[in-house]
């Protein structure tokens, strides 16, 4: 909580992420209550809970797959509206990880690093297949560039679709449970690729039940449950000394 | 008991004339029809999207499904005959039947089209647009080639299900296969070998777009099916 | 009734509206008698398919075959015209395209009812044999209802297709709602022109179609969300 409260006070420049009182709902039913966030450039984030707690949609609404009602969401600078030039520019600027990868199927796995490349940043054919490469190099899968999407595992077809998301060059990156679709044995290597990520510097906010990672990467773990956030803290404190009682309840549930 | 006089057919050399034509209309007429027709289908599937202005949807829909519930034989009447008086120019026969082709086909591809659409996941436009890619973008690139890949089955056999229908064609006067055999019959007084004849090209034809069918969506779909 | 429809049309409107809903009862009796003997053969053509014998099987099989690949264009041509001239006798057009339209409905209707029933999962046969029960009895008792379920909204969608493949008939002069709408339209009369003539037959038809259409795809809907659930 000191951290977030902090926040505003430094430079906007150093701030990669706002949210301020962000409401959701579908209908009726609200989906995310009072949320105020603010996320360091290169700063790390966890964000857990249980699920229906609100925490991917809240992601969600960080690119605007989804919209919320009430709040503002400020990304590098530029604040949400419904204007798609800005969605658009947002979407650029945070590359997203998906819990089913998205890969598109009909593409292979280089065209798929290739075309958001070439449609949305108009880079040259040439150029596009460069950054590609040099991607899947630095998720370890050169190799299987020019296979489709459907031939790889999923360990590599998450990993594909982390480095399709860096061919974009974001300034944060979003990742929505990408390990809750795999097979246990690959969730490994992709959670290897996360940390080496996370050794970039990049500002990454993740979603995700891997608390093994959250430990050893995150700088701050956000616990959410009933679509608010209940208690945040760096990851030591959350762990050994969690002060809600319902964070306890979910840590001895899930540890 | 039977007498058979198939070789009545192939004595004159205008007759095997006229059917070698008669096929070669039906092809080209169809073919240049579908072509017209997929691509009004295609925008008659995207004007259904669930985000489209209701403006949009709303013709759309209504034109689908009254193509689909008429005559095709009604239709083409009115483009041919009616459609000049209305608007007081007359373009070629050819012209029309291919406009009447092409409307007709297109109904029935739109609706093929927009399952295949529909069949699409949800995940796949929100990872294009998670990277940024515009809207139509990610239709372009990203939703049609999975929808028309997913349905190309049924756009087939819808295909040659509209084609065995196109021989209406015959009514005003275009010379295409079943006016060929109608020409042949008249003269031989041999209806019965000349239809039979006549089922067997259609048939033969069937094939062939059968055939060069899987070589296209061999072609343009190298990723169907390729899986570990 | 024509008074009824000049009332609203006006004379002479009311009048050829008249004369086209007259003509539609052809296309109606012509549609029924093509679904109900399709139909009945394309049950039978089913049961040959799905027997437990290879003779029925391949005949059932190669008359599916043949059925579809013939246009319904050629059909009418061989029945109506080939017919009377290779076996020397009388085929009137209601028979001919009574038979016709039959000849087509069948292979149809048994190909989308051999699906329905292949769509029925097969542990529902491996069950009902397990308890002892015979092919006869599995068939009516297990297997048919479902794909009864499975197998009714494509044969009311089937009905528009029928309707529809009428229209053909007038080429060998069966007399239907199509046959006098292009006779309407080639009588020169103003304000019979073809641009008014044939929007109002396909509107009669559209009435006939649309209805059955939209009940196949309510009930494909409902079907569709049972599923789900």
């Amino acid at each position: 909580m000191i951290q977030s409260q902090a926040a505003p006070q430094q430079a906007s420049d150093d701030i990669a992420v706002t949210l301020k009182g962000v409401n959701k709902w579908y209908g009726d039913f609200q989906v995310l209550r009072d949320i105020n966030l603010t996320v360091q450039r290169g700063e790390r984030i966890v964000i857990c809970g249980p699920s229906g707690s609100g925490k991917s949609t809240l992601i969600r609404c960080i690119n605007h797959l989804e919209s919320h009602q009430e709040g503002t969401i400020t990304v590098d600078g530029v604040t949400l509206s419904d204007k798609m030039k800005d969605v658009e520019k947002l979407r650029r600027d945070a590359g997203m990880v998906f819990q089913n990868f998205n890969l598109f199927p009909h593409l292979s796995v280089l065209d798929n690093c290739i075309l958001p490349q070439r449609r949305v940043l108009k880079r040259s054919k040439a150029e596009a297949r460069e950054v590609g490469m040099k991607f899947l190099t630095r998720v370890r899968i050169p190799e299987q560039a020019d296979k489709f999407p459907g031939q790889l595992s999923g360990g590599q077809q998450q990993r594909v679709a982390i480095a399709r998301a860096l061919c974009m060059e974001p300034s944060l990156m979003l990742f929505d449970e990408p390990t809750s679709a795999l097979d246990p044995e690959m969730v490994g290597e992709v959670l290897e690729t996360m940390v080496e990520l996370a050794g970039t510097g990049m500002t990454m906010l993740c979603v995700t039940h891997e608390m093994g990672f959250a430990r050893e990467v995150a700088d701050r773990v956000i616990f959410m449950d009933a679509w608010q956030i209940v208690e945040e803290n760096t990851p030591d404190a959350f762990f050994d000394n969690p002060q809600n009682e319902r964070t306890q309840n979910f840590l001895s549930q899930i540890l | 008991m039977f007498d058979f006089r198939f070789y009545e057919i192939w004595r004159s050399q205008d007759y095997i004339d006229t059917l070698i034509l008669g096929v070669w209309n039906s092809f080209w007429l169809t073919v240049v029809g579908s072509f017209f027709g997929i691509t009004l289908g295609i925008l008659l599937a995207l004007a259904q999207g669930r985000e489209m202005p209701l403006w949009l949807r709303i013709p759309a829909v209504s034109y689908v499904e009254f193509i689909r519930n008429t005559p095709f034989i009604v239709q083409l009447f009115f483009v041919v005959f009616g459609l000049p008086l209305l608007l007081g120019y007359a373009w070629s026969l050819e012209a029309s039947v291919v406009l009447a082709i092409a409307l007709n086909f297109s109904a029935y591809f739109g609706e093929v089209i927009r399952a295949g659409i529909q069949s699409v996941p949800a995940g796949q436009s929100e990872g294009a647009m998670a990277l940024g890619m515009s809207r139509w973008q990610t239709i372009r690139d990203v939703i049609l080639p999975q929808a028309i890949a997913k349905v190309f089955p049924s756009m087939t056999s819808q295909f040659v299900f509209l084609f065995l229908t196109t021989g209406l064609v015959s009514e005003i006067g275009v010379k295409d296969l079943t006016w060929a055999g109608r020409y042949v019959a008249d003269r031989t007084f041999r209806d019965f070998e000349v239809f039979i004849v006549l089922t067997i090209l259609y048939m033969g034809m069937v094939y062939l777009f059968k055939g060069g069918f899987a070589l296209m969506f061999r072609a343009a779909f190298p990723w169907w099916g390729k899986s570990r | 009734m024509i008074g009824f429809l000049q009332s609203i049309f006006g004379e002479f409107y009311g009048k050829m509206i008249f004369i086209l809903l007259d003509a539609t009862q052809y296309t109606i009796y012509l549609s029924l008698v093509a679904f109900i003997g399709g139909g009945l053969i394309g049950l039978v053509m089913t049961v040959l398919k799905i027997l437990p014998n290879r003779a029925t099987r391949i005949f059932a099989t190669s008359y599916i075959w043949l059925f579809q690949s013939i246009p319904l264009l050629m059909l009418l041509f061989l029945i109506g015209l080939g017919v009377p001239s290779f076996f020397k006798v009388d085929v009137s057009p209601w028979l001919a395209a009574g038979i016709s339209l039959t000849l087509f409905t069948s292979a149809y209707m048994s190909e989308v009812w051999r699906g329905a029933l292949e769509s029925v999962p097969n542990g529902q046969w491996e069950g009902a044999r397990a308890l002892g029960m015979t092919f006869r009895q599995t068939l009516l008792d297990v297997i048919a209802p479902q794909a009864l379920r499975i197998a009714t909204p494509p044969t009311v969608g089937f009905m528009v297709q029928v309707i529809k493949g009428t229209s053909m008939a007038y080429i060998i002069d069966f007399t239907d709602l199509m046959r006098w709408g292009k006779k309407i339209a080639n009588s020169q009369v103003p304000g019979a022109e073809p641009f008014i003539v044939f929007p109002i037959v396909a509107l009669i038809y559209f009435a006939l179609c649309f209805p059955l259409s939209q009940w196949s795809k309510a009930m494909e809907r409902k079907q569709a969300l049972g599923k789900t659930r």
